[in-house]
């Protein structure tokens, strides 16, 4: 679609909700990349977590079967944990790129 | 037809309370299937115990439906509430449609967490009839505190409903809408992750009943970090709705608040499901070898602080949006 003709449709109906003067395209440039880093960083931050808790879940069951083997286990949970945490922060460098290179 | 100030109204209502109960409900009903579905397993097993088990299911089932009843009262509250002088058209229309994401999604998480220990809690009592009332007990602890996401959803929709935000133009959408986004979808995975915990905690309680003591305190330590997400989700949700109120009401002000909303409400899921995967897993082996526990504690304490950081990201993320860009 013409992006002419999307904006004055965006304003039509944007336009009559909130009696609000019209949307210019760099506006909606800019308000695209604030919502797309919140989205960035909020959807990037779900695989990070589930993963990193399932691995500390199993090395607390290690551990328990074999307690002497602690510090490895706990070591090898951290490793494990550090790459999964690797989607993670990639999420957060596109979110800070975009907060501050993008909208700027 | 004419598109009016009254049209937004009857849209914000129909959205607002179908978001409310059809989100809100899919959580209680698969987590009551769940428990019926031990439940079956528990009488084919011990067709002796069924009376036992059939009581548990049900105050397992009564629990953990309580979230659905949240949702559907403040379901019933969106569809008839009226348009005032203060809170009429669009504006109208984004408080009650976020008030619905609110509670439908917090509602959602908190429900399906509570089929765990009622699952649980039927196979136990089948295994362990002697001990019914303290393997009830440890499972109606647990399912109450899997539900304080969705008391804090509730109280974030009412303040939605009630409070009319003092922003104005498209910044007020933005408030209304990231506030419920960030409470509802923040809710989420800590209501899930405080449901498995509890069930690990139900499950290794009964099997080895010696250790009920040192496995609920796991438990409610694991519970309690892992609702940090939704406590970030309300917090977030409570700066925009009191303390932004001299946010431009131009687009760029709505992307700012409703981008924050996201960021820390979807980035709540995973941190809130893995600590609580941690935390079920530390359960289990807390109650089948007491004497590691304080070990078990501190790795458990490790991972999940690990597990936290995307939260803290999404956190800092939401921040720099609303006082920062």
């Amino acid at each position: 679609m013409d992006p002419a003709a999307l904006l004055s449709i965006l304003n039509t109906v944007v336009g009559q909700a909130a009696e609000q003067a019209a949307i210019s395209g760099a506006d909606v440039i800019k308000a695209g990349a604030l919502i797309g880093a919140g989205i960035c960083m909020g959807f990037g931050a779900i695989g990070p977590g589930v993963g990193e808790g399932f691995a500390a879940g199993k090395a607390c069951e290690a551990i328990g079967r074999n307690p002497q083997e602690a510090g490895l286990l706990t070591r090898t949970m951290l490793i494990g944990q550090a790459v999964s945490e690797s989607t993670g922060i990639y999420s957060l460098v596109v979110a800070l790129l975009m907060l501050f290179v993008v909208a700027a | 037809m004419e598109w009016t100030a009254e049209t937004w109204e009857f849209v914000g209502r129909y959205l607002g309370a179908g978001f409310a109960l059809g989100m809100g409900g899919i959580g209680a009903a698969v987590g009551m299937g769940m428990a019926a579905g031990k439940a079956n397993e528990a009488m084919m097993r011990q067709p002796q115990q069924q009376s036992v088990v059939l009581r548990t299911m049900l105050i397992g089932q009564a629990v953990g439906g309580s979230p659905s009843i949240f949702a559907l009262v403040i379901g019933l509250l969106i569809l008839f509430k009226s348009s005032s002088a203060s809170l009429a058209g669009p504006e109208f229309a984004a408080a009650v449609i976020a008030a619905g994401l609110s509670i439908g999604l917090g509602c959602f998480g908190s429900g399906l967490g509570c089929g765990w220990p009622g699952g649980s809690g039927c196979e136990g009592v089948a295994r362990n009839p002697r001990r019914a009332t303290s393997v009830s007990s440890s499972m109606i602890i647990g399912q109450a505190v899997a539900q304080s996401p969705s008391i804090f959803a509730t109280v974030v929709a009412l303040i939605l409903l009630f409070v009319p935000v003092s922003a104005t133009g498209y910044a007020a959408f933005g408030i209304c809408l990231g506030a419920g986004v960030a409470m509802g979808a923040g809710a989420l995975g800590p209501g899930i992750g405080s449901g498995t915990t509890a069930g690990g905690a139900v499950h290794g309680s009964s099997r080895w009943p010696r250790s009920q003591a040192a496995t609920l305190r796991t438990m409610l330590i694991a519970q309690a970090v892992s609702q940090t997400p939704a406590i970030f989700g309300m917090l977030v949700a409570f700066i925009m709705l009191f303390a932004m109120r001299d946010l431009e009401g131009d687009i760029i002000g709505f992307a700012k608040t409703f981008g924050a909303g996201v960021a820390v409400g979807f980035g709540g899921v995973g941190p809130g499901i893995g600590s609580g995967t941690a935390g079920e897993f530390a359960c289990r082996v807390t109650a089948a070898r007491p004497r590691t526990d304080a070990l078990i504690l501190r790795t458990m304490l490790i991972g999940q602080a690990v597990s936290q950081s995307t939260a803290i990201y999404s956190l800092i993320i939401a921040l720099v949006l609303l006082y920062v860009v």
